[in-house]
């Protein structure tokens, strides 16, 4: 089938977006890149609003415009809102949108995966949204320390709505991470090797290592917080054996990373734009892919620096203190990079470099005050005054809202195919950058003049008055700014003048195509053979996948290192299950907040069921799925066995293992450092029960790569009964546990059976995951829909078989063998 | 005729991109939940300043980690001067790279060993 006879209509019909309740069912990464977005916009301006509220309060002393307690629900819900529904969700958002456009793929590896991290961001925030209207919104401050968020000092639902709401949210960014990480390494077009990706796609990739490793550490603190609260489980409780500080550790585990999970998406954006602007390519790019995957690391080895003032031994805080200071070498290489780009280049200054130069300004002033924030006895000096509230909004605007909105005046062109209000959008920068100036600039002195931060109000006379008005306009100032940056945004669809093809004359992939892009992005896939294919007059002398005839949703999967094709994708197309998945598992969340336990196991098996039916018609049941060959010289992926979805699950069980580590991190921090911490006179766990479910698990694992075996010489003769029998291993493994689990475990007494606990129910949820993906193998199997002609999902199920089987080894060697080796039983 | 020495695909290989980081990262943990251990079951006297087995235990990790993570660099710079294929030099010159900032952060991360003690 020849390209010229797959017409646009007929590319239209294979990517169409319905309207309407159908519009529910679309997966498209622009759709859902751009819902992301815009949700994101909506979250921004309620917590704007929330910042504006502040700073009235705080215009003048004593004042009586908020009540104590509304203040803190106020502060704590801008905080929450601003990281965890705006900055986040935003930049994946315009990750998800751009990432396929830049990669030259037509959609991202998991459409559906996407969808449904869309709709659990929505409802979690949704959720949290709630708690503001009910005027029950958690008033514990965005990190929620132990033991104020505790049921003791904080009665009520109100910390429910954070730890839940967040923890749903929490699924987004996950998923995201896990897409976009597959994606990146997996549907390049052809030739896109590593040292031809365009950099905003290297902080991308980077970013989503950072999530999936990064976010898990807070998903455990929130469930074992919320299992405290609801359950009385000890963990954070000194009189029980638990210790408030561990809350601290995992929140900040997951809360600095955070930091770079949204500076580095936004740096990308940086450095796509200066190279453009400067009208040369970027110098150093190699040093600044050096240093993007070195910030990506080293901010994870930070996260102390935010307990300087809890105790900690003074060896211990220099190790935290000198990788606080040389997190700022990377970022130093990049700006140095960016400048000597500018310095080479013939810049011309357009609106999206206005936001460039206003965040090389004010970012480089917030680096340098968390150097000197590094530096422990100055943090001791500052430690909770509005210094640090000054600092983190520089580094977090100027870091995130800066670049973000030259981003988006950069790709406006792209997205509307209308180019902005040139008039409009600098008096918005302006507005902005002389309003965040005025507010946070002068903050710091605020703060070294000894104000702390999170007090409602304060009295006259201490020297705070003058600078906290002038942050209050400040701020007002700035909101201006928003305001006349927002008109742009939505008058210029309709008042914008048409934008020219490739109106910067960028040099990546995205500006090769029409504007606004067809929902399938390219009617043919090029062969890209620099950095800078948008000006390579060869890049439609080779391309790929014309056809579409077939009805598949199709894009191309590449090595990982190369780029060279490997395979056909065949993408899934629009679905009601991730919205009915994530309906279902929003029930369950709001089920447990009223604490409708009964309901919430009802829902909660009720969820399961969905995903795997979801799973089950993700899988390939229509007949044009198979029935017509590709014209491509390249094999389908599903007849493969390195398939994208074995990719992603090996991201999910990196997450998964994350949270793990997290846990073992708990299980020793408690026995090391907490001052009533107590070992049973015997372990309370039967050890020979638990020897038995790691050599179940281990056979389970060891017969599916026998069967992985025969497989790939093309014999799936023995697949039935193969799965048969790790069925039959996998619900006896499961029983076991369940028979473990019955142990006499004091588990609202003692914190070292609350842990005990949770990770035994860790194992066994991996143990009952990993064996009803197998019992659903066998019916797909004896319906033909996995064979030796079709084998991909098998090795899928194995991973998870190979990581249960890990764990379980592990749990036996920390919970029972080592413990008794070092005499504490 | 000078021919190129041929390498071991290790050298070239992605895996070495994360590998210095991972390494650090590790070390990292190693010496601060390594201090946490040493204090809880041998607290050293405050007096000995960091002249201390805590310190002695850490310091020489601290050494070895770093002279290890400074041979691999070699070893991934010898890769790249030696590998004709654009793509593979690309990552053993990234991976040296990565290399060599991991042991520079290690030695630096490191070097309070030298001076404070462990447990005060």
């Amino acid at each position: 089938m020849s390209e010229q006879q797959t017409t646009r209509a007929t590319r239209a019909a294979v990517w169409h977006n319905p309207t309407g309740w159908r519009a529910l069912t679309v997966v498209s990464h622009s759709v859902i890149g751009k819902r992301f977005m815009l949700t994101g916009l909506v979250f921004f301006l309620v917590g704007g609003l929330l910042a504006m509220l502040i700073r009235a309060q705080l215009a003048f002393p004593d004042q009586a415009f908020m009540s104590s307690d509304i203040y803190n629900q106020v502060f704590t819900m801008h905080g929450t809102v601003m990281m965890f529904l705006f900055a986040l969700p935003m930049l994946e958002g315009l990750a998800m949108y751009m990432i396929p456009k830049m990669i030259g793929a037509r959609d991202l590896a998991f459409p559906r995966l996407g969808a449904f991290g869309y709709f659990c961001y929505l409802f979690g925030g949704l959720i949290l949204m709630a708690s503001i209207v009910l005027a029950l919104a958690p008033a514990s401050g965005w990190f929620m320390y132990t033991p104020l968020s505790s049921d003791v000092f904080s009665p009520g639902v109100n910390s429910d709505f954070w730890l839940l709401g967040v923890t749903f949210v929490e699924i987004a960014a996950v998923t995201a991470g896990i897409e976009l990480l597959v994606s990146i390494l997996r549907t390049r077009t052809a030739g896109m090797s590593l040292s031809k990706m365009p950099l905003f796609v290297w902080y991308i990739l980077v970013t989503s290592v950072m999530v999936v490793f990064g976010f898990p550490p807070l998903i455990l603190g929130s469930i074992l917080l919320e299992l405290e609260r609801a359950g009385g489980l000890a963990f954070f409780d000194v009189a029980r054996g638990g210790d408030p500080l561990l809350w601290q550790h995992l929140f900040w585990l997951f809360g600095h990373p955070e930091v770079y999970i949204i500076f580095l998406p936004a740096a990308g954006v940086i450095s796509t734009l200066i190279p453009v602007f400067a009208r040369r390519p970027i110098v150093g790019y190699r040093a600044v892919v050096l240093a993007v995957l070195t910030t990506g690391f080293i901010s994870f080895g930070l996260w102390v620096h935010h307990m300087f003032t809890v105790g900690i031994p003074q060896l211990a805080q220099a190790f935290f203190s000198v990788a606080s200071m040389l997190v700022a070498v990377p970022t130093a290489i990049q700006i140095f990079a960016w400048l000597a780009t500018l310095w080479g280049g013939r810049p011309v200054f357009s609106l999206p470099m206005l936001w460039v130069f206003g965040f090389l300004v004010v970012f480089v002033f917030g680096g340098l005050t968390g150097v000197m924030l590094a530096l422990v006895p100055f943090n001791w000096q500052v430690h909770d005054t509005h210094f640090v509230v000054a600092h983190m909004h520089y580094v977090l605007i100027g870091g995130m809202l800066f670049p973000l909105v030259a981003g988006i005046y950069y790709w406006l062109p792209l997205f509307t195919g209308r180019m902005p209000s040139m008039q409009l959008g600098r008096w918005g920068f302006w507005l902005c950058f002389i309003g965040f100036n005025l507010t946070f600039l002068v903050m710091h002195f605020t703060g070294l003049l000894g104000m702390p931060r999170r007090v409602y109000t304060y009295e006259a006379g201490l020297g705070w008055d003058i600078p906290n008005l002038i942050s209050s306009v400040g701020g007002f100032v700035m909101c201006a700014g928003v305001a006349m940056v927002l008109i742009d945004l939505l008058t210029h669809a309709r008042f914008g003048r048409k934008a020219k093809a490739n109106p910067w004359h960028a040099d990546t992939l995205e500006w090769s195509m029409a504007a606004p892009p067809p929902t399938w992005n390219f009617d043919l896939l090029p062969r890209v053979h620099d950095r800078h294919p948008s000006h390579d007059a060869q890049l439609q002398e080779e391309t790929w996948l014309p056809d579409m005839h077939h009805g598949r949703r199709e894009t191309l999967g590449c090595d990982p290192v190369s780029g060279e094709p490997r395979q056909v994708i065949h993408l899934p197309a629009n679905s009601w299950w991730p919205f009915v998945c994530a309906l279902a598992l929003a029930a369950l969340c709001v089920s447990l907040l009223v604490r409708a336990y009964p309901l919430a196991a009802f829902i909660a098996l009720l969820s399961v069921g969905l995903l795997s039916a979801w799973s089950w018609h993700n899988g390939l049941r229509k007949p044009h799925a198979r029935a017509l060959p590709a014209p491509d010289p390249l094999p389908m992926h599903f007849t493969g066995f390195d398939s994208p979805g074995l990719w992603g699950t090996n991201a999910a069980l990196l997450a998964s293992g994350s949270l793990f580590m997290s846990m073992l991190f708990g299980w020793f921090y408690l026995w090391t450092v907490a001052p009533l911490w107590q070992f049973p006179e015997t372990s309370p766990l039967a050890w020979p029960l638990l020897l038995t479910v790691c050599l179940l698990c281990s056979l389970a694992a060891l017969l599916y790569r026998r069967t992985l075996v025969r497989l790939r010489t093309g014999d799936g003769a023995a697949l039935p009964r193969t799965l048969w029998a790790v069925a039959g291993i996998g619900l006896v493994a499961c029983a076991a546990l369940i028979a473990l689990l019955r142990a006499p475990l004091d588990i609202t007494g003692q914190a070292h059976d609350a842990v005990i606990l949770v990770m035994l129910l860790y194992l066994l949820m991996h143990a009952g995951v990993a064996t009803l993906a197998t019992l659903l193998q066998l019916r797909r199997v004896a319906l033909g829909y996995v064979s030796a002609a079709a084998p991909f999902e098998v090795p899928i199920v194995r991973q998870l078989w190979r990581y249960t089987q890990l764990i379980a080894w592990i749990l036996l060697l920390v919970l029972i063998a080592f413990p008794q080796s070092w005499g504490v039983y | 005729m000078w021919t190129r020495k041929p390498f071991p695909i290790a050298a070239v290989h992605p895996f070495q991109l994360p590998l210095g980081l991972v390494i650090w990262a590790l070390w990292f943990v190693a010496v601060y939940g390594g201090l946490s251990v040493g204090c809880a079951i041998a607290t050293p006297a405050a007096e000995a300043g960091s002249l201390t087995w805590i310190n002695a235990v850490l310091g020489l990790l601290t050494l070895v980690v770093t002279v290890g993570l400074l041979a691999l660099a070699r070893f991934c710079l010898m890769a790249a001067r030696n590998e004709p294929r654009t793509e593979r030099r690309f990552i053993a010159r990234l991976a040296a790279g990565v290399h060599v900032i991991a042991a520079v952060s290690t030695l630096i991360t490191g070097l309070p060993i030298l001076v404070l003690p462990p447990c005060v």
